[in-house]
């Protein structure tokens, strides 16, 4: 999110030079006198260190329980937000039930014909009428429903402190660890909590919605308002307009598109968290969800997460807010309408058809437009599930893969980690912080991995070796994602027909919730850590591709073309042109990869992959005893997240001098 | 460019206003949901949690005071955990089928602490939770019956797995479900690795998994459950329990070294039921199903596919004796 701007000389002194490398010796003597020192110092984390965090956190929660009816925060606070967020979620569903089905689904039409266009009016009102026909049609409206609550306090909070942050860099800083936060802390650590203040139900659900789907909404204003170009700035205060009016008749409307791409994801995150979020007792689609897997009925599952799926497409379709740009042979067919007309239309169908539909009664969703997607699933579970745990031939089959993952990569890595001291875990990071970017980041870093330091123990074990644990999980699945989705994105990159297949999987996978496809991970993989990995990698491969695909698009085509008239080959075009002009994107998609895999570690937990995950799942599943503990764990996870995120973002921009923005998710 | 902007903007506003009055004709349909059936007064909330059993209860309850007591009965779905914090508040009016042992803590925070829950009762089920194996592992080696064929480390690494190494692997499923396994494993010196799941639904993948290859599992598990009825489960003897482990239990002292004590499944309600209906709330009370009547409505659902109420429904109509007790 920082914009830094780096900048080297091209023609340096001697002398500059000379005091470079001077510095360089001192600082690597430094971090060697360091190493000596953590090694000498004790090998594991010192009791001493212990900052009582989870006794704190504990009492916090035993007090909240106990309160909870008579303090003042929650009958004056809590409560009636509460109360405002239980009305605004009834009246919305009830809203969308009295549309009818046809009414929601021509409403969900004209908003995409004014916004992108007939193509847009189409995929969007295919999407959500193709809900209907997979997954229970009132549960999905309950869901939409408290999407659309969730969604629109996301962006009241989210524009306001998007754009407070645009104004200082300080505020920036401080508000991006409280986003990171918010987007890799795992929901089962403030689960409980948020029970208590808000009650069951939709509350709370909106509430764990909104928290994590705020994020992007932040980042995206900061983003735009700080990419308005300061020539048009200055011109906006020669004509002497107050701040305030430079912002709502200059800044935010060159700042449009990137807000709105904001909302776009906004709505994509909300979605992602649905299930989760239904655990709060909804009554929604992802209950549906959580309800089949209890019966391990995972073609259920899948029927109402592609229900999931396709009403993300159809918002996501509906509000990325600009027309396409290609003439589609479907605009061209369209009459041409004038601004009014359209207008008129936009509204009078909607009207029309749900006046009509509430004549003719269509409260239901008809039965004889459904299709039973379970079966069909199942099946193909099934077939996978017999056909590719063993005999495979070369490779052997899932099962083999996961001994080999387990045994060959994950073993000697934790053990690896777990040998060394570990102040010269703290010591070595912090020196591939400062060799890629300096003290500052070297800092960073060391903070982060000294404050895991003091979360304390489960028993005998110290957070500390936890973290080691998650971490090599967190290590190899990284590496496996980006070996898998690196030559896929550089394939798409490259060639249109592989990039409109990929497409759709790549936007369905997003949304679709990791539950269901969880239980046939442990079937293929088995309990345990590698099939928490091999979780990990099916969720983040979908953002690498996209954003290794996006680098090598935007690498404009001079340089490329200057190269092939040259006489390289198309490999070597891309290997010496191509690929290095879109490095920075690549390395984008590979940071993105590394958050998508910590925010996944949660979910590796329950199947079998322990470390930070579970202690984070133990605050939610015993909170009573856990919470503490819970809330430990959940901490370690942001920090590790907050130092690879860190160091990843500086291998970005470590050279070139160049400005570089990190987008939303 | 802003002119048509703004009149896009401005068509969208009008949908919705159009929508919205729309929707403020008569009969929204919500508002016709809530009440079933010419009911009147303030609606009952019963928790169901993610298993038949809970679902059979909260049901069968759901059809007697409707038709008995004249109150509508709200069924929410919910996570057993947060179950608790709605009993607490009063959006959970009650809960029909606690299993003791995983709510030790709840029980004295909100029951006997707080005293915002009251204990209802037994509901009637006993529940075991224990060491079970897949009957294939039994019939290969009857040794392995009782937990005393699990000191032979050759016998135990039938069980083992990448994740457990040279030791065999003893797989636990929620880590919210209440577990002596870590303590009974050290104490009883077997050669076994304690490995969580982290979900019921992961575990139950691993039986289908064992079966599918005989490849021997060990796992704590309990009965009565829906899984049983399509999977041979053999429940693996422990030491009975003594003095000693009650002792050990009530000091949570890690020395327990026993089998698992019986769980008596009971109810649950909010303090305040009694005030807002004193029928529900004596009828609740009174409330009891044997473990037999509980399985029967329940394979109408798991086996024959009914919907919860209606397998509820069919019960209470060819069962009056039983429920017309609950009334008296």
């Amino acid at each position: 999110m920082a914009v830094s701007v780096e900048t080297r000389p091209t023609l340096e002194s001697d002398e500059t030079v000379r005091a470079r490398q001077q510095r360089r010796t001192i600082g690597l003597a430094i971090f060697a006198a360091l190493s000596v020192g953590a090694v000498v110092a004790a090998h594991d984390v010192p009791d001493w260190m212990d900052s009582g965090i989870q006794e704190w956190a504990q009492d916090k929660y035993k007090w909240s329980v106990l309160n909870r009816q008579s303090s003042k925060i929650f009958t004056w606070l809590f409560n009636p937000i509460a109360d405002l967020l239980t009305w605004a979620v009834e009246n919305a569903e009830s809203l969308l039930l009295a549309l009818r089905w046809p009414g929601v689904v021509a409403v969900v039409a004209a908003i995409g014909w004014r916004t992108g266009g007939p193509r847009a009016a189409l995929a969007g009102g295919l999407a959500i009428f193709g809900v209907g026909v997979i997954a229970d049609w009132d549960h999905a409206m309950t869901t939409l429903a408290i999407m659309a609550v969730a969604v629109i306090i996301a962006l009241v909070l989210g524009v306001p402190l998007g754009i407070l942050t645009a104004r200082s860099d300080k505020t920036e800083r401080v508000v991006r660890v409280l986003l990171d936060t918010a987007q890799v802390m795992p929901i089962f650590v403030y689960f409980s909590p948020v029970q208590l203040f808000f009650g069951l139900k939709f509350p709370p659900a909106v509430v764990v919605t909104v928290i994590y789907a705020l994020p992007p909404a932040v980042r995206l204003t900061n983003l735009g308002l700080r990419q308005v170009p300061v020539v048009i700035n200055e011109v906006g205060h020669s004509f002497g307009t107050t701040t305030f009016q430079q912002l709502i008749k200059v800044q935010l409307p060159m700042a449009r598109r990137t807000i709105l791409l904001g909302l776009n994801q906004v709505i994509m995150m909300a979605f992602a968290i649905v299930v989760l979020a239904s655990l709060l007792g909804t009554g929604d689609l992802g209950q549906d969800v959580l309800a089949a897997l209890q019966k391990q009925e995972v073609g259920q599952a899948f029927a109402a997460g592609l229900g999931i799926v396709l009403m993300a497409v159809a918002l996501d379709r509906i509000s990325t807010g600009e027309k396409s740009v290609r003439h589609s042979r479907l605009a061209t067919m369209m009459p041409k309408v004038s601004a009014r007309t359209a207008t008129m239309l936009a509204i009078g169908v909607p009207v029309v058809v749900i006046v009509l539909a509430r004549v003719i009664d269509t409260s239901e969703f008809p039965s004889s437009l459904t299709f039973d997607l379970a079966p069909v699933i199942d099946d193909g579970v099934k077939w996978v599930q017999d056909n590719l745990r063993k005999g495979v031939p070369i490779i052997g089959g899932t099962q083999s893969i996961s001994d080999f993952i387990t045994l060959h990569l994950l073993d000697p890595l934790r053990d690896f980690l777990l040998w060394l001291p570990w102040l010269l875990i703290v010591v070595l990071m912090a020196l591939a912080g400062w060799l890629s970017k300096g003290w500052r980041l070297a800092a960073t870093i060391a903070v982060c991995l000294l404050l895991i330091g003091t979360m304390g123990s489960q028993g005998d074990i110290t957070i500390w070796d936890h973290a080691m644990d998650t971490l090599s999980q967190v290590l190899v699945a990284i590496v496996l994602s980006v070996a898998i989705a690196l030559p896929l994105g550089m394939w798409a990159g490259r060639s249109d027909r592989v990039e409109r297949v990929l497409r759709p999987f790549l936007d369905g996978a997003q949304v679709l919730p990791q539950f269901v496809y969880l239980l046939p991970v442990v079937f293929l993989f088995s309990i345990g850590r590698a099939a928490g990995v091999v979780a990990c990698v099916i969720y983040a491969i979908p953002p690498c591709i996209r954003l290794t695909s996006l680098g090598m698009r935007e690498v404009p085509f001079a340089p490329r073309e200057a190269a092939i008239s040259f006489g390289a080959t198309g490999r070597q075009e891309m290997r010496n042109v191509q690929l290095p002009l879109a490095r920075k994107a690549i390395l984008l998609g590979i940071n993105q990869t590394m958050m998508m895999v910590l925010a996944t570690v949660i979910i590796a937990a329950l199947i079998g992959a322990g470390g930070l995950g579970l202690l984070a799942y133990r605050a939610a599943a015993k909170p009573q005893i856990d919470f503490g503990l819970g809330t430990a764990g959940g901490l370690s996870i942001v920090l590790l997240a907050i130092m690879l995120d860190r160091l990843t973002q500086a291998w970005g921009t470590r050279s070139d001098s160049e400005v570089s923005t990190k987008g939303s998710t | 460019m802003t002119s048509i902007r703004r009149k896009g903007q401005l068509a969208i506003a009008g949908v919705l206003i159009a929508a919205a009055l729309a929707a403020c004709g008569d009969d929204s349909k919500s508002s016709t949901d809530g009440d079933s059936g010419g009911t009147t007064g303030e609606a009952i909330t019963l928790a169901v949690n993610p298993w038949t059993g809970s679902a059979v209860n909260a049901y069968v309850a759901k059809a007697v005071i409707e038709a008995n007591l004249g109150a509508p009965v709200e069924i929410i779905d919910i996570d057993e955990n947060a179950t608790w914090v709605g009993l607490d508040d009063g959006t959970i009016d009650a809960t029909l089928e606690v299993w003791p042992s995983g709510h030790a803590a709840d029980y004295e925070t909100y029951i006997t602490g707080k005293k915002t829950v009251l204990d209802l009762g037994k509901l009637g089920p006993q529940a075991k939770i224990g060491w079970y194996v897949p009957k294939f592992v039994i019939d290969a080696h009857p040794e392995l019956a009782t937990w005393e064929g699990f000191k032979d480390p050759e016998l135990a690494k039938l069980f083992a797995t990448a994740e457990s190494g040279d030791l065999g692997q003893f797989t636990m499923g929620d880590p919210s479900y209440v577990t002596y396994d870590e303590q009974i494993i050290e104490n009883l010196g077997l050669p076994l690795k304690y490995v969580v799941a982290g979900s019921e639904a992961a575990l139950l993948t691993a039986i289908d998994q064992s079966i599918a290859d005989q490849k021997p599992l060990l796992m704590q598990f309990w009965k009565p459950h829906w899984k049983s009825a399509t999977v041979d489960l053999v429940e693996v003897q422990l030491p009975a329990i003594t003095p000693e482990c009650e002792a050990s239990l009530a000091a949570q002292d890690g020395k327990y070294a026993c089998d698992y004590p019986i769980d008596e499944l009971y109810k649950a309600a909010n303090a305040g039921l009694e005030a807002k209906n004193a029928a529900v709330f004596k009828m609740l009370s009174a409330m009891q199903l044997t473990t037999e009547q509980q399985s029967e409505i329940g394979s109408y659902i798991d086996g024959e596919g009914m919907t919860p109420e209606a397998a509820a429904k069919k019960w209470v109509d060819a069962n009056p004796d039983v429920w017309k007790a609950w009334l008296a």
